[in-house]
C-alpha cells in the first residue's frame, strides 16, 4: 500500500519556512538558505541558495489519503489527516504538546460507514469546523462537517451534557458530525467560500459542483459538470474557482454559476494538481501525471464578470523546476512572491521561484516603464542642462520641433532647419535639398516646360545623353577634363552650387559660404571651379577672419605651389602628408590636384565631405559612363544608411520614400519624414502607405502630448500641401476605459489583446465585437432605455411603428442607422441609442435614467424643434 | 430525483460450480489486474448453486464459452438513483426501500423485468436494454432521466426513448409467491481501497474458489442452517464485498470498511425453483412493504434466486408476515 504513494507538499500557512511532505508519513522541513550557520550538515540543498532541514517526522497515521493544515496561528503544527477509512484524526509535528494542542491531537472523527477520505478542508473563519469529502455510500452522506472542539462521544450525548460532566476522555472520538451534506454520491473535492464562511462548494462523482449554505442545507446551487476535481478559489478573487476534469481545468464565476467562463487548453495527460498563486494575481499552475513541467496560466488581464463578448486574454506557459526529474506534487509558497517548492516521487525537493514576465512600455514622451513583479522600473531622460542636443532622445526633439513649428516654412523651405535647432546636418541638407528641389519646380513650373517633376539629380541625369566637353578655363592652363550639359548644370543647380538661369559662376555660392565661415568647403569648391587663385584668397581670408585658423594660410602656401608635373615633390608630399589633413575639405583639395583625371575615387568616396558637393564635383568631373553609376552607387549608400543627404540624389520619389523609411526605422523621426513627404507629389508619393503610416503616427504622437493645437496646425497644413487628402474627423465617441476613438474607420489595423502586446506574446488576438472598444475590448456604455451596450443595432421600437410605415424606404433606411447613434446628455451625461432617446423624449422631458431628475429635454434648445419634413 | 442510465452495456452470466476451474484465470485477471483488462463493472456472486457473473461487454470477452457457462441472452443496462442532494431525506431507510415505489413498483406495473444489485456504495437497477423505452417512459415523470455517453450527462427525454407507450407483450401472472429461505448465518456488507486489493488476494482467492473445501470446524449440519453467499463487485473503481461472518474472519480487520456500528445482516433467499429472468414484480413484493415501514434492506440478484438482507430478525419476520399477507 505504500508504495503507490506519491508524496505530496502543504506549506505551514503561518511559517514562510517551514512545510510538510506527506507520503506515507508527514516529515516537517524547514527551509533556509544554504550554507548558512544555522543548517545542519544533514541539509537537504534545494536550490543554490536554499536548503531544508528535517525537523520532524509523524508515521502515527497509516493509510493517509489527505491531509490539511490548521489555519490558526495556534496551535501552530495541527494537522488534519483524512484516512483511507474515512476517518480524520488530528495529528500534530515537531512540537513540545502544549496544552491546547495536546488537548486536541489524537482526536478523531469517525464517519458511519467506512470509505475513503477524499480530501479535507478548515474553515477560514471557525476554525474549529473541518469539512471532510468522503467516497459514496448507499445510505451516508459524503460530505461531513466536523466540530474540533466538540466532545461527542460515540453515543452521541449533546455537548451540553458532556460539559457539564467534564468528561474529557471520551471527546476522542466523535461520531456526530455537525453537518451533513451530499447523500447518495461520493464528493472528490470540497473548499469554503472566503466570501461566506459559511458556504462551501462540494464537488461530486454525480457530475456536479454544487454550493451549499450551512445556514440552510436544504437549499444549494449546482451545476453539472465534468470538472469536479480539485475545486479551489482564487485567493485574489473570491468569486473566481478552478476545477479539473482529466487534462481540462475549468474557471467559474460564481456569480455566473450555469457554466465556466471558460475553459483551459486540454492537457493529454489528466491534471493532479492546480492551484492558484497566492501572491499574484490570477496565476493558475497545473500539474499533469508523470510531467515534469509545471503549466502556468496568467489571467491577470483577463477581466471579471468575464463576458460573452470577447475571448478571455490568458497566457500561457511552462516552467521546469528541477530538469530531469518528473514532478509529484508542487505547493507555492504562502507568502514569498511566486516562489513554489516542487517534489518528485522519490522525494528530491526543489526551490523554485517562476520569475515574471517583463511587462515594457514607453510613454509617448521620453520615458521608459518596465515592470517584474512588484517592482516598476521607471527610465526617463536626464533633463539636465548639460545634455547635448545631439545625444536627447529623439521624441524629446520632436516636441521641442513641434514648439517651434519646425515643418511649418513653406516660403523659406530651408530655414526648417534651423527651426529644428539648426544643429543636425542631415537635417540642414534635407531642407536646403527641399529648397532647391521646389525652387527649381516651381521655376519649370513657370516657364511650362512639363508638369511637376521630383526633381532629383538621379532622375535628372537619367535623361541626359548629351555631353560636351567644355571650357576649361581660368588664368592657368589645365588639361582636366570638365563636363557640361544643361542636365548637368540644372544638377548643380539642385546641389545649390550655381543658381538658377543660364549663369553658372559660382561666385555667389562662393559668398555665401565666405559669409558663413565655411572657409575650407569654399575654398574646395573654387578650386573645383578651377579656380586656384580664389581657393587661396578664400583661405588667406578665412586665416585673417575673426577666430580664422591661421593654419589656412599654411595650406594656401601648399595650395599655391601646385604643378601639374607628374613626378614633382609637391605631388608625392601632397598625395601623402593630405591623409594627415583633418578637414575633409583640405583633404579633398589635394586628393584632387594630385588624382589623374578621370580617377576621383579619394574626393568621390570621402564620406566626409557633404553629399551635395561631391555630386556636384561627379556632375563636373565625370563622364557619362562614370556619372550614373557614381550616382546610382551612391543613391544606394544613402538609402541603405538612411541619410537624408540623399534625398538630393532620390529626391521625393518612391526611392526617396526608401530612404526615409530606412531613416525612420533608425531614428523614429517620423515629425521629418512626414513634413518631407507632403512636400512630394500626392500622386506617387503621398498615397504610400509607408507616407500615410507616418504621418498619422506623428499626429497621434501629437495628440498623446496634448498638444491638440500642433495637430490642427498640422491638419491644415496638410490639406494645403496635399489637396487629396480629406477632411479629418474632429469629433470622436471616446472610450471611457482607454480614452481612445471607438470608431473603427481610423485604425484599419487589427487590434492585438492589450495583455499580449506589451509582453510581446504572439498570443491568438482578441476578437472585439462592435459592443466593446476596439482599443481596449472594454465594453461601451450601456444605452439607458434597453440597456443594451452601445454598438448593438436598435431593435424596432413599437412607439413609432406607425410613422414608420408610411416613410419611404430610403429615408427608414437613413432613420434606422442613426437611431443606432450614441447620444448623452451634455448635463446628466445619460443617453442610448438615437432611435431610444428620441421616443422617450417625445413623451418625457426628464432622463430615463431613473433617480436622475434631470430635465435633458428642457436643456435642448433645439429639442423641441420639429423637423420641418416630418409633418 | 435524478435518474442516471449508466454507460455500461451488461451480461448476466452463471459458471457452474464444476466448471469453475475453466473460469479462474479469466475472473482473477477481471479482480486482481485492473490496468489488464478494460472493464469497469464487474460483480462475483457465489450461492451454493452457481457463480453468478455480471460484467460489462469488455469484460464478458474474457469469458471463454463452455457447456459451464450460461448467459442470460439479453444485454442489459444499469440503472442508478441520484438524490440530486437536495431533498435530504428524512427517512433514514436506503437502497432498495428508498426506490421501492418510485422505481421498482412502476416497473413492475409495465412488467418490466428487473435485476437488483446492491453494493455497499449504491443500488444498481439492470433493466433489459431493449425495455428501456418502456423504462423511460414509465419513470419520466418521477424523475430527471439522463443517459451518460462518454463522461457526459444527456438528458433524456421520453419522446427520444419511443414513440408511445410500448407495453411488453408478456403477460405475467401477477401474484405469484414464492417460497422463501432464511439461512442462520449473518452477513456484512464491506468496502476495500481498491489499492489495498493486493493485500487480501490471497485471502479473497482461498474465499471465493476454494470455499468448498472442508474446512476445519465447519460442521455438516450448520451448513444445512447456513447459506453460502459470497459477493464481491467492482464498479467503476468501487469495491463492495458481501460476506457472512465467518468469512469476514479470515480478513484482516483493519483493510475492510464497514459502518462504525458494525451491523449485520440477515438474508432472505426468494424462491424455490431457480426464478429465470421474465418474471417481474419480484422486487416489488419484497420491497414495497419494506419500504412502507421504512426498513432498510440490500436486494441482490443471482443468476437462479434473489436474495434480500435486512438488519434483524424481527424485520426478517415482518417480511414473511407481510409476504404471507400478500399471497392471502
Amino acid at each position: 500500500m505504500s508504495s503507490g504513494y506519491k508524496p505530496d507538499i502543504l506549506w505551514s500557512p503561518h511559517h514562510a519556512d517551514r512545510y510538510v511532505i506527506c507520503d506515507t508519513e508527514l516529515s516537517l522541513y524547514r527551509i533556509g538558505p544554504a550554507g548558512s550557520s544555522e543548517t545542519k550538515a544533514g541539509a537537504l540543498p534545494l536550490s543554490e541558495e536554499t536548503a531544508a532541514t528535517l525537523l520532524a517526522i509523524n508515521s502515527d497515521t497509516p493509510y493517509m489519503k489527505c491531509v490539511a493544515w490548521y489555519p490558526k496561528q495556534e496551535p501552530e503544527c495541527l494537522l488534519a489527516v483524512g484516512q483511507a477509512n474515512g476517518r480524520v484524526v488530528l495529528t500534530s509535528l515537531g512540537q513540545s504538546h502544549n496544552s491546547k494542542c495536546k488537548e486536541l491531537v489524537g482526536k478523531e472523527f469517525v464517519p458511519k460507514h467506512a470509505r475513503q477520505c477524499n480530501t479535507l478542508a478548515w474553515n477560514p473563519v471557525d476554525s474549529n469546523w473541518l469539512a471532510a469529502g468522503l467516497d459514496k455510500h448507499r445510505a451516508d452522506f459524503s460530505v461531513l462537517i466536523w466540530d474540533i472542539s466538540s466532545k461527542f462521544s460515540p453515543e452521541a450525548v449533546p455537548a451540553e451534557k458532556v460539559r457539564l460532566s467534564g468528561d474529557v476522555d471520551s471527546g476522542l472520538v466523535v461520531t456526530k458530525p455537525l453537518y451533513e451534506l451530499g447523500q447518495n454520491d461520493a464528493c472528490l473535492s470540497l473548499c469554503w467560500l472566503p466570501r461566506d464562511h459559511q458556504k462551501l462548494l462540494l464537488a461530486g462523482m454525480h457530475r456536479n459542483l454544487a454550493i451549499f449554505d450551512l445556514r440552510n442545507t436544504s437549499q444549494k446551487t449546482f451545476v453539472n459538470t465534468k470538472a469536479i476535481q480539485g475545486v479551489t478559489v482564487d485567493p485574489h478573487f473570491q468569486d473566481r474557482v478552478a476545477s479539473f476534469f482529466e487534462g481540462q481545468v475549468a474557471i467559474w464565476d460564481l456569480r455566473k454559476f450555469e457554466k465556466p467562463v471558460f475553459t483551459l487548453t486540454e492537457q493529454p495527460k489528466p491534471l493532479t494538481k492546480v492551484a492558484w498563486c497566492p501572491t499574484r494575481m490570477g496565476l493558475l499552475a497545473t500539474l499533469t501525471r508523470d510531467s515534469n513541467i509545471i503549466r502556468l496560466y496568467d489571467m491577470q488581464h483577463t477581466p471579471m464578470p468575464f463576458g460573452d463578448e470577447v475571448e478571455p486574454t490568458i497566457i500561457e506557459r511552462s516552467v521546469q523546476p528541477c530538469s530531469e526529474s518528473i514532478i509529484s506534487s508542487f505547493a507555492w509558497h504562502p507568502s514569498a512572491q511566486n516562489r513554489m517548492v516542487v517534489v518528485s516521487p522519490n522525494r528530491v525537493m526543489n526551490d523554485f521561484t517562476v520569475f515574471e514576465r517583463i511587462s515594457l512600455a514607453w510613454s509617448s514622451t521620453t520615458a521608459l516603464m518596465w515592470a517584474c513583479g512588484r517592482h516598476l522600473y521607471e527610465c526617463t531622460e536626464d533633463a539636465g542642462q548639460g545634455v547635448a542636443a545631439a545625444e536627447k532622445d529623439i521624441a524629446t526633439k520632436m516636441r521641442e520641433r513641434a514648439q517651434s513649428h519646425y515643418g511649418h516654412d513653406t516660403v523659406q523651405v530651408w530655414r526648417n532647419h534651423v527651426l529644428a535647432g539648426g544643429d543636425d546636418p542631415q537635417l540642414r541638407s534635407l531642407w536646403y535639398t527641399l529648397h532647391y528641389i521646389l525652387h527649381c519646380s516651381a521655376a519649370a513650373l513657370q516657364e511650362t516646360i512639363g508638369p511637376f517633376k521630383a526633381y532629383s539629380v538621379k532622375v535628372i541625369l537619367e535623361c541626359t545623353t548629351e555631353t560636351r566637353r567644355c571650357w576649361s578655363g581660368s588664368d592657368r592652363q589645365t588639361d582636366v577634363p570638365w563636363y557640361h550639359s544643361e542636365e548637368r548644370s540644372l544638377a548643380l543647380q539642385l546641389c545649390g552650387w550655381i543658381s538658377r538661369g543660364p549663369d553658372i559662376d559660382v561666385e555667389p555660392f562662393l559668398k555665401s559660404l565666405e559669409q558663413e565661415g565655411e572657409w575650407e568647403r569654399a575654398a574646395a569648391v573654387a578650386l573645383f571651379n578651377l579656380d586656384i587663385r580664389r581657393a587661396i584668397q578664400i583661405l588667406n581670408k578665412g586665416a585673417s577672419a575673426e577666430k580664422g585658423d591661421l593654419n589656412l594660410n599654411v595650406v594656401a602656401m601648399a595650395l599655391s605651389g601646385y604643378t601639374d608635373e607628374k613626378n614633382s615633390l609637391w605631388r608625392e608630399m601632397c598625395s601623402s602628408l593630405r591623409l594627415q589633413l583633418k578637414k575633409p575639405y583640405l583633404c579633398v583639395m589635394f586628393a584632387f590636384l594630385t588624382s589623374e583625371p578621370g580617377a576621383y575615387d579619394a574626393v568621390l568616396y570621402e564620406s566626409r565631405v557633404a553629399v551635395r558637393d561631391r555630386v556636384a564635383f561627379a556632375c563636373m568631373f565625370l563622364n557619362d559612363a562614370q556619372l550614373p553609376r557614381y550616382i546610382d552607387k551612391l543613391a544606394n549608400e544613402m538609402k541603405e544608411a538612411g541619410n537624408l543627404e540623399g534625398i538630393l540624389l532620390t529626391g521625393l520619389t518612391k526611392d526617396g520614400v526608401d530612404l526615409m523609411e530606412s531613416y525612420v526605422d533608425q531614428t523614429g523621426d517620423v515629425q521629418t519624414a512626414s513634413f518631407c513627404m507632403l512636400k512630394g507629389s500626392p500622386g506617387e508619393v503621398l498615397k504610400d502607405p509607408r507616407v500615410q503610416c507616418w504621418i498619422e503616427n506623428y499626429r497621434n504622437l501629437l495628440d498623446a502630448w496634448r498638444f491638440w493645437h500642433k495637430r490642427a496646425e498640422f491638419d491644415i497644413h496638410r490639406s494645403k500641401l496635399d489637396s487629396s487628402s480629406k477632411p479629418l474627423a474632429q469629433v470622436f465617441v471616446s472610450c471611457n476605459f482607454c480614452g481612445k476613438s471607438i470608431s473603427y474607420s481610423c485604425s484599419a489595423m487589427p487590434h492585438q489583446g492589450r495583455g499580449f502586446s506589451q509582453y510581446g506574446v504572439s498570443g491568438s488576438p482578441t476578437k472585439s465585437k462592435v459592443t466593446s472598444c476596439p482599443g481596449c475590448r472594454k465594453p461601451l456604455p450601456r444605452c439607458a432605455l434597453c440597456l443594451m451596450n452601445m454598438g448593438t443595432p436598435v431593435s424596432s421600437c413599437p412607439g413609432t411603428g406607425k410613422a414608420d410605415e408610411k416613410a419611404d424606404l430610403t429615408r427608414d433606411k437613413k432613420l434606422a442607422q442613426f437611431n443606432n447613434w450614441f447620444t448623452w446628455c451634455h448635463n446628466c451625461r445619460h443617453g442610448g441609442h438615437a432611435g431610444h432617446m428620441l421616443s422617450w423624449f417625445r413623451d418625457h422631458s426628464e432622463c430615463p435614467v431613473s433617480a436622475c431628475t434631470c430635465k435633458c429635454m428642457q436643456l435642448d434648445t433645439t429639442g423641441n424643434l420639429v423637423p420641418s419634413d416630418s409633418v | 430525483m435524478d435518474l442516471h442510465i449508466l454507460d455500461h452495456r451488461l451480461r448476466v452470466t452463471s459458471i457452474s460450480k464444476t466448471g469453475l476451474e475453466q473460469y479462474t484465470h479469466p475472473l482473477i485477471k477481471l479482480i486482481f489486474l485492473r490496468n489488464r483488462t478494460r472493464c469497469k463493472f464487474f460483480s462475483l456472486t457465489e450461492t451454493p448453486e452457481n457463480y453468478t457473473v455480471v460484467l460489462d461487454e469488455e469484460g464478458f470477452k474474457e469469458l471463454q464459452p463452455s457447456e459451464h457457462l450460461q448467459v442470460e441472452g439479453s444485454t442489459w443496462l444499469p440503472l442508478n438513483v441520484v438524490s440530486n442532494g437536495n431533498a435530504s431525506s428524512s427517512s433514514q431507510s436506503v437502497g432498495v426501500t428508498k426506490i421501492a415505489k418510485s422505481v421498482i413498483a412502476p416497473l413492475a406495473e409495465q412488467h418490466v423485468s428487473v435485476f437488483m444489485l446492491s453494493t455497499y456504495q449504491t443500488d444498481f437497477i439492470l433493466v433489459r436494454e431493449k425495455d428501456l423505452s418502456v423504462v423511460v417512459e414509465s419513470l419520466v415523470e418521477e424523475f430527471n432521466i439522463f443517459r451518460e455517453e462518454g463522461g457526459e450527462s444527456v438528458p433524456v427525454h421520453s419522446q427520444d426513448a419511443c414513440n408511445g407507450l410500448q407495453r411488453n407483450g408478456r403477460e405475467v401472472p401477477h401474484a405469484t409467491v414464492h417460497p422463501v429461505l432464511i439461512p442462520e448465518n449473518q452477513f456484512c456488507v464491506m468496502s476495500l481501497d481498491p489499492d489495498t486489493l493486493p493485500a487480501i488476494a490471497t485471502i479473497l482467492i482461498d474465499v471465493l474458489f476454494y470455499s468448498n473445501s472442508p474446512r476445519e470446524g465447519a460442521s455438516i449440519d450448520q451448513d444445512m442452517e447456513c447459506i453460502k453467499f459470497f459477493s464481491f463487485s467492482m464498479i467503476d473503481g468501487y469495491v463492495s464485498l458481501v460476506m457472512d461472518t465467518e468469512a469476514q474472519k479470515q480478513f484482516p480487520t483493519d483493510l475492510l470498511f464497514t459502518s462504525s456500528s458494525g451491523e449485520l445482516w440477515r438474508m432472505v433467499r426468494i424462491g424455490g425453483q431457480p426464478l429465470g429472468f421474465d418474471e417481474c414484480g419480484i422486487v416489488a413484493q419484497i420491497s414495497q412493504p419494506l419500504a412502507d415501514s421504512d426498513i432498510s434492506a440490500y436486494y441482490i440478484s443471482t443468476f437462479s434466486f434473489d436474495h434480500a438482507l435486512v438488519s434483524t430478525r424481527k424485520e426478517v419476520s415482518f417480511m414473511i408476515h407481510s409476504k404471507s399477507k400478500r399471497q392471502d
